[in-house]
């Protein structure tokens, strides 16, 4: 009867065990207290141990029943604790992660990008296209002589063409004899003179380089930047330097582009001729365009089948060798597909303007 | 220049209209820049005369005229006070329109209206040339008279020119032969075959002796090629009429006198300048044509006195040597000898000079006469008589002259046009088409004469050069042409390409690329160093510029470049455009300083970060060659500034710049080139004392002295650098090392290191001090020298600095505890070898005699 009892006891403190548990466990909200919770039941003093120290009062037919109903209760504990404990862990990192919460649209640390300039953005540009057409960089001296910038090139002191180029001199070259009077160079033709004389033929190259003329106003800067390219070869057509200039204009514009090829004049050149796109801006379709001015039409490139004597210049035969040339603004090539409006203000190196074209802030 | 397709209907009959002949014209080589119709707001404007004309009754200052309009009558009021009774004037009747002029032009129409002055009612105006649009057609100020010939209710626009289509075409510089209509006319000739040319004006000189005795026209000079006089007796200045004062002021020019008109008007049509001269005035009636003096002046009809070379030619006139110089030849007039208003002698200059002596002058001069610009750009010489005829009779026309006179010529060698020949395989080779037929009517178009009868001295020639049979140019594949006197820029078979190639147009060519070469194009090293450099910098947040190769002279100040600096002593332009732009820069840095001054001032408030890739230019040592010319070096270089900005303000202060964030840039710059370079304790004129660093054989970064960043306005500091790109166009390679397999010991070191004592040097005696540090090979296990056989081939003796991986500098104090003059630094090392597994004791074992052996070296190990 005592022993029954005894059994029916363990089964009253098993339950009372369970309900202290569930009244404990639900106000638990840090990892901590379930910690303590979890000492205070399973632990070494704790209500199971007792529980299961009892045993020893109870029959050795009772003992296996009970401590069968005493290994529930502890894994169900256990498992109750462990449930809880991914619950409080959750709801910890929730909290934490909210406390930790970051304005992610406050400004960044350390520096934004930096941005090209878009001449030489350009001239790259152009030199990559070129590269692929076998085209070669070659470059020269910025500060040259008279024989190289002008005479070579078909241009002697008296010649008209040297209006369209204003020439900036160095003063101590007045006694000079006129071949070796130092200048700025207006174009980057005297570097086609060196490259033909250093390499001769055949040869495909492009020249880019700062250039100077005697101009300053809205539309002309002292100083700008030109390409030039030269092929030279035996049986060289005008269909090649055709085929390379349309290459040239779709690959850095990145579209096919309508062209025309007009008849012009260079000293160094003959036949020449110049090379107009449709314009970037309207395509031809808005008479009031202020890049086209209504034509429709952008001149983009000088051009032609370079003139003997100045492939004589170059110590190449003009009688087995023929030529053609090229040369083109970088500034203006940049302002076109960059969409700058004055030249004034490529050269300033002002870095709102530069950075404004990157969309920055 | 301008063209005036009236004037050119004089010339040619043509089927196109000047809209088509102008793209006709522009792709082959003559760019139509704009066609302007100058009196497009001129409508409903017509011949009317004035019947009577009033005092209006209460105003004053006003006429009332009654008009007879060819349709009725028409009162309108008046202003002007040139008006009589029966002159005939344009009047535009309510409704007609007239330009309105505006601060841009005259683009803008004006509707005229009934307007009362008083009691009177004014129906439209009467119109002066300037409300035409013409201010410069007027004689007087008032209403334009008409000549009392004009047909009474016509149209203004079917009238004196007015109503013409102006092209504005730009002429290449080869091109004088289309300095005029007559040459444009021989151009849309050779354009459109089924245009017909139109005689030329013929008008042959008297035969009447001079009524003075004139001597010989001498031409000693030969860049005079021939040179004519013509006379006129009895000369009235007056204006010139109507018809031609429009025609002149719609071709750019002011109309003048008859006498200044007649030549200026022949110049527009024919193309050659013609000078006249007041016979009265002329020192003595003989003209020699002679090259200048050095250092003779002559003072031009525009004032000013212009000092001569041998180079210049002269007109001059006189008896006494030297001749006394009346005209600057080609150019200008000489101001003793101009027509006035009581010239009644006129003697006329018709000459042909060579182009180049006045290309020559007139640039060296500054002169861009409309004369100077047609004689270096190549007249006709058979012109020059032609043209002597043609004003004197204008002259007769428009001033009543007598003209009868004989011409007085003179004439050097005249240069005859060459033959130069064409073959279908040039011409195959440049435009890949090589029809000799069309080919040769193409040029006969242009007036390039086929000429059979040189072919065969030509051919004959060719074949004993080349040792053809002639059977192979059979067939018209060799063809001789000969250029018209006006062609002057045919000489070689390039040219006749060209005018068969422009003709043809170039957009029916075929396009082909490049075939193959033995080689890829090659960037070169210059511009792929270049472009590696800035995909740096940009990267790390710098924005490119480009800045101009001139500067002020003042940058050598600026800058504090003492004297015995190369780059004080720039190379500067002898004809600056301005004193900004004089010196070529021997430094990117004043450049880039102006970049931060226009950043700043454009309003930029932010962090300015700035490089620059360029050139500068620096006399070769000694500042002349024998030649007594600066030979001077173009060196490349990547210049960069750095500066917080004017409002440094950051949520983030970390992020403001210093000399080490700068560093931190220029290390990567050189890091991208394999380059480990060395930063030692340096000195830059414009540098701040105690912060700028030398980078040996490379360049300098360097904070601005204090002093100039305070004189050029900044309030932040300002870091700068210099590298010479050519140092870094070579990439050195290092070796690619995986990491040791063995795990690393640390220990940390911390010492007191006087101030004077750099980091590199503290490090550099670590690293020098652990060699002394003993190894057992005991401690060696047979594991690890296997494996170690496998990494390091050749020596398996153990170096001690190769134990020592790195030395890592992670603290740095100095202040409170610290004694003056000292900064405590400490060092984080890695020891760790490549061939086995250090244990600690072993390290701890190197460790301290390292520190035993700084202690005795001086160091206070703390």
């Amino acid at each position: 009867m005592k022993e029954e009892m005894a059994v029916s006891d363990l089964g009253n403190r098993v339950q009372e065990v369970k309900d202290s548990f569930e009244r404990d466990v639900a106000p638990v909200t840090t990892t901590e207290a379930l910690q303590g919770l979890k000492v205070q039941y399973l632990g070494k003093k704790g209500m199971l141990t007792t529980l299961l120290k009892s045993l020893g009062n109870l029959s050795p037919q009772e003992r296996p029943l009970a401590g069968e109903a005493l290994n529930t209760l502890r894994s169900e504990l256990e498992q109750k604790i462990e449930e809880k404990k991914q619950l409080l862990i959750q709801a910890e990192d929730a909290a934490a992660e909210a406390m930790e919460r970051i304005d992610v649209t406050l400004p960044p640390r350390g520096r934004p990008a930096g941005a090209f300039h878009p001449v030489a953005q350009t001239m790259h540009e152009i030199v990559s296209i070129m590269q692929g057409l076998g085209y070669s960089v070659v470059l020269g001296p910025e500060i040259e002589e008279d024989h190289y910038n002008f005479e070579c090139l078909n241009m002697p002191s008296w010649h008209p063409a040297r209006d369209m180029q204003d020439t900036f001199y160095f003063p101590d070259s007045e006694d000079q004899e006129t071949a070796k009077r130092r200048l700025l160079r207006t174009h980057t033709s005297p570097v086609e003179i060196r490259a033909m004389l250093r390499y001769g033929a055949p040869l495909r190259i492009i020249c880019p380089g700062k250039v100077y003329r005697r101009d300053n106003d809205p539309t002309h800067s002292p100083m700008f930047n030109q390409l030039e390219g030269l092929l030279v070869d035996e049986g060289v057509s005008f269909s090649v330097l055709k085929g390379s200039l349309i290459e040239l204009m779709n690959g850095f514009f990145g579209r096919a582009l309508k062209s025309r090829f007009r008849a012009s004049y260079f000293p160094f050149t003959e036949p020449s001729m110049e090379l107009d796109i449709e314009c970037v801006e309207c395509g031809g379709k808005n008479p009031d365009c202020r890049i086209c001015k209504g034509t429709g039409w952008l001149e983009v490139c000088g051009m032609g089948m370079t003139h003997p004597f100045v492939i004589r210049a170059g110590g190449i035969d003009p009688e087995k060798y023929n030529a053609f040339a090229f040369g083109m603004g970088l500034d203006r090539m940049a302002m076109l597909k960059y969409g700058i409006s004055d030249l004034r203000y490529l050269f300033n190196g002002n870095v709102s303007y530069f950075l404004s074209g990157r969309d920055v802030l | 220049m301008i063209v005036s397709w009236q004037l050119l209907k004089r010339f040619i009959d043509l089927p196109v209209s000047p809209e088509e002949a102008a793209v006709r014209l522009t792709l082959s080589g003559a760019e139509v820049e704009s066609i302007e119709h100058p009196e497009a707001q001129v409508s409903g404007v017509a011949v009317a005369r004035v019947r009577s004309l009033q005092g209006h009754p209460s105003k004053p200052n006003l006429f009332v005229a009654t008009l007879e309009t060819g349709k009725g009558e028409a009162v309108c009021v008046t202003a002007a006070t040139n008006l009589k009774a029966g002159d005939k004037v344009f009047y535009g009747a309510p409704g007609a329109t007239i330009p309105e002029v505006t601060a841009r032009g005259t683009s803008k129409k004006a509707e005229l209206g009934l307007r009362d002055f008083g009691e009177i009612r004014s129906a439209g105006m009467m119109l002066s040339a300037a409300e035409l649009g013409l201010p410069d057609v007027d004689i007087v100020e008032g209403i334009l008279v008409l000549p009392e010939d004009a047909p009474l209710g016509a149209d203004a626009l079917s009238l004196y020119g007015l109503g013409d289509a102006l092209l504005d075409v730009s002429i290449t510089p080869n091109r004088g032969d289309l300095l005029s209509i007559l040459g444009m006319a021989r151009e849309l000739k050779g354009l459109y075959p089924d245009a017909v040319l139109k005689p030329m004006p013929e008008h042959t000189s008297g035969t009447e002796d001079w009524p003075v005795e004139f001597g010989a026209i001498a031409l000693p000079d030969d860049g005079c090629l021939n040179y004519h006089l013509g006379l006129a007796t009895g000369v009235k200045i007056a204006p010139s009429p109507v018809e031609i004062r429009v025609t002149l002021a719609h071709l750019g020019m002011r109309p003048i006198s008859n006498i200044v008109d007649a030549t200026n008007y022949v110049m527009l049509l024919l193309g050659q300048p013609l000078h006249p001269f007041d016979l009265n005035t002329l020192p003595g009636w003989e003209i020699t044509v002679r090259p200048a003096f050095e250092g003779e002046k002559i003072v031009t009809l525009d004032g000013k006195e212009r000092l001569l070379t041998a180079k210049d030619m002269l007109i001059t006139s006189g008896k006494e040597t030297p001749t006394h110089p009346i005209a600057l030849a080609g150019i200008m007039g000489g101001k003793e000898t101009v027509i006035n208003d009581d010239t009644d002698v006129v003697v006329l200059e018709g000459a042909s000079f060579s182009p180049r002596r006045v290309g020559h002058t007139s640039r060296r001069l500054g002169i861009a006469s409309e004369a100077a610009f047609r004689y270096s750009r190549g007249v006709d010489p058979t012109l020059s008589a032609l043209g002597v005829d043609y004003a004197l009779f204008l002259m007769r026309e428009w001033s009543g002259a007598v003209i009868d006179y004989k011409k007085l010529s003179a004439f050097n060698l005249q240069p005859e046009p060459q033959p130069v020949v064409l073959t279908k395989k040039k011409l195959h080779t440049y435009l890949l088409w090589s029809d000799m037929e069309e080919a040769t009517q193409i040029l006969e178009g242009y007036g390039i004469r086929h000429v059979k009868n040189l072919e065969s001295e030509y051919l004959k020639a060719e074949d004993l050069k080349t040792g053809d049979s002639r059977s192979e140019n059979f067939g018209g594949n060799v063809r001789a042409f000969v250029p018209p006197t006006w062609r002057p820029d045919i000489a070689i078979e390039e040219d006749l390409i060209e005018e068969i190639g422009r003709w043809r147009g170039y957009d029916s060519a075929p396009a082909h690329l490049p075939g193959v070469l033995p080689r890829r194009g090659d960037v070169g090293a210059e511009t792929s160093l270049a472009g590696a450099m800035r995909a740096c910098a940009i990267a790390r947040g710098y924005v490119e510029a480009v800045t101009y190769s001139f500067l002020p002279e003042s940058f050598v100040s600026t800058l504090r470049l003492p004297d015995d600096d190369l780059r004080a002593h720039p190379l500067c332009l002898a004809n600056p455009i301005s004193q900004d732009w004089v010196a070529m820069r021997t430094t990117l840095i004043p450049g880039l300083l102006n970049g931060l001054k226009e950043s700043i001032a454009s309003g930029w408030r932010e962090p300015v970060r700035l490089f620059e890739i360029g050139r500068v230019f620096l006399r070769s040592g000694a500042h002349s060659t024998e030649h007594g010319e600066p030979e001077h070096n173009e060196l490349e270089v990547l210049g960069g500034l750095v500066c917080s900005g004017t409002a440094p303000r950051t949520p983030w202060q970390e992020t403001l710049e210093d000399f080490l964030s700068v560093k931190a840039d220029v290390l990567a710059l050189l890091q991208i080139r394999g380059r480990r370079a060395s930063f030692l304790q340096g000195t830059e004129p414009f540098g701040h004392a105690g912060q700028t660093a030398r980078i040996p054989g490379i360049g300098y970064l360097a904070r601005l002295s204090p002093a100039i960043e305070r004189e050029l306005g900044f309030a932040q500091p300002v870091y700068i650098f210099e590298l010479s790109l050519a140092a870094l166009e070579s990439v050195e390679k290092n070796a690619y090392t995986p990491a040791s397999p063995f795990p690393a010991n640390f220990r940390d070191i911390s010492m007191l290191v006087p101030n004077d004592k750099t980091q590199d040097e503290v490090v550099a005696e670590i690293q020098a001090s652990v060699t002394q540090a003993p190894v057992t090979q005991a401690s060696v296990t047979q594991a690890s020298v296997m494996q170690a056989s496998e990494t390091q081939t050749s020596n398996s003796e153990e170096s001690s600095a190769k134990i020592l991986e790195s030395v890592k500098l992670f603290d740095i104090y100095s202040g409170k505890g610290i004694p003056a003059g000292y900064r405590s630094m400490a060092f984080s090392l890695c020891y760790r070898t490549f061939h086995r597994t250090l244990n600690d004791e072993e390290v701890d074992k190197i460790h301290n005699s390292l520190r035993d052996a700084l202690g005795k070296k001086g160091y206070n190990i703390r």
